[in-house]
């Protein structure tokens, strides 16, 4: 796909920062966008350390997720970037606009860019548009470890995220999220990535957990075959089971053994009592 | 006596009943995405998050962690809130803490407040930013 010359998110909000607040001021900025409030005190309450000054990456991440957003790590190139805010999400960046052996941390948000001027638009700070060339960026960019993520709503998922960024983002929703909200994060994963077998666990866990187990059990096949994996095996016996196909799930279980990863559990599956009777 | 006999009963009823909800939610054995995650990587995630649940409750780590303005309470749910894979880094830097008394809860406190994975957070107030000469 064509990278547009220029975009910018022109209504996505801002929260000027206050003090050192530039995490939590960043991270009710990038959740507005996407239409979920969260007020930068509530979030410093959650992200923020008093004593240092700052809000850690990890943090950030979390912080995200706990306010109802899938937060995604991107790839560290400009290209990615850019993308991103063409395909209408804001990014969350961190910058080191300092020098290597005396840090300036600074979290941003990355609205906009045009390339023909070579500049990039930004929610930072205390500036709501902030202009800055991409040369410039990149620099102080780099000086992170060319650290960017979107936080998304479930279902929504960055364009340029790899599988593993988006599974880790996954099972991180998953940890604060209710059933359906985490169903719609691993339909729209799974249908980019058919063929990722932690992807497909999710769903089929997802599916099982808002009560539909015929879908689970056909999910759990499917990456079953597919993988010839132990826990998928295993799962599908177990959903197998309270549908009532008990000899199924057996015979499920039972191909779980050859996966010397999972065949304990398999085994452990194969002496419960209500299949053993 | 028999209105309070009954709701007694009720009150026993819908406790058992939500009981009985929530262990079979808890109890639907089935592997979940992150255990499949962490088989392909590392194991016993799990272990390495209740180790880091452990380390807060510790009174003299806790009581550091309160006088840099975050409470038990707000540090747990920090912690609940990270992935296994990010549990399991901040695990491995306790690991690394030295053993020696005040030592220990200084660099526990300092690894889970401030270093939390090395790399780390914004303080910035200079700004609108400066460019470099370049």
């Amino acid at each position: 796909m064509d990278l547009p010359h220029r975009a910018e998110l022109i209504a996505t909000p801002f929260f000027p920062q206050t003090e050192y607040r530039c995490g939590p001021a960043a991270l009710a900025t990038a959740l507005g966008a996407v239409g979920m409030v969260a007020a930068p005190t509530t979030l410093a309450d959650e992200v923020f350390l008093p004593a240092r000054g700052g809000s850690l990456q990890t943090e950030m991440l979390a912080g995200a997720r706990r306010h109802g957003a899938v937060a995604t790590l991107i790839p560290g190139t400009l290209e990615a970037v850019l993308r991103e805010v063409a395909a209408g999400h804001a990014v969350i960046v961190l910058q080191n606009l300092g020098l290597s052996f005396a840090p300036l941390w600074h979290y941003a948000v990355v609205v906009g860019y045009d390339i023909g001027a070579s500049e990039l638009v930004m929610r930072s700070g205390t500036t709501q548009r902030a202009v800055m060339p991409l040369r410039t960026f990149e620099h102080t960019w780099a000086r992170s470890g060319f650290w960017a993520f979107a936080a998304l709503p479930p279902g929504e998922l960055p364009v340029t995220a790899q599988a593993a960024a988006v599974v880790e983002a996954a099972v991180g929703f998953e940890r604060s999220a209710t059933p359906a909200q985490a169903l719609r994060v691993y339909e729209s994963a799974a249908k980019r990535w058919p063929d990722d077998l932690t992807l497909a666990i999710g769903l089929g866990n997802a599916a099982y957990a808002i009560g539909d187990k015929r879908r689970a059990a056909d999910v759990f096949r499917t990456a079953a075959e597919r993988h010839d994996s132990g826990a998928a095996w295993v799962n599908l016996a177990t959903v197998l089971m309270e549908l009532g196909q008990k000899n199924d799930a057996t015979a499920a279980a039972r191909r779980a053994l050859a996966d010397p990863q999972w065949a304990p559990r398999a085994s452990e599956w194969l002496a419960r009592p209500d299949v053993l009777h | 006596m028999a209105r309070t006999r009954r709701l007694i009963a009720f009150f026993v009823a819908a406790c058992v009943s939500f009981a009985g909800l929530v262990q079979s939610a808890g109890a639907t054995g089935l592997i979940s995405a992150e255990q499949v995650a962490a088989s392909v990587g590392l194991r016993t995630a799990a272990d390495r998050r209740a180790q880091v649940l452990v380390t807060l409750e510790r009174a003299d780590v806790s009581a550091a962690l309160a006088e840099r303005g975050v409470s038990l309470d707000e540090a747990k749910a920090r912690v609940a809130a990270l992935t296994d894979a990010e549990a399991t880094q901040l695990a491995t830097e306790i690991d690394k803490a030295p053993a020696g008394a005040s030592e220990l809860i200084g660099t526990v406190v300092i690894v889970l407040v401030i270093l939390l994975f090395t790399d780390i957070l914004g303080y910035t107030h200079i700004f609108p930013f400066i460019h470099p000469a370049r």
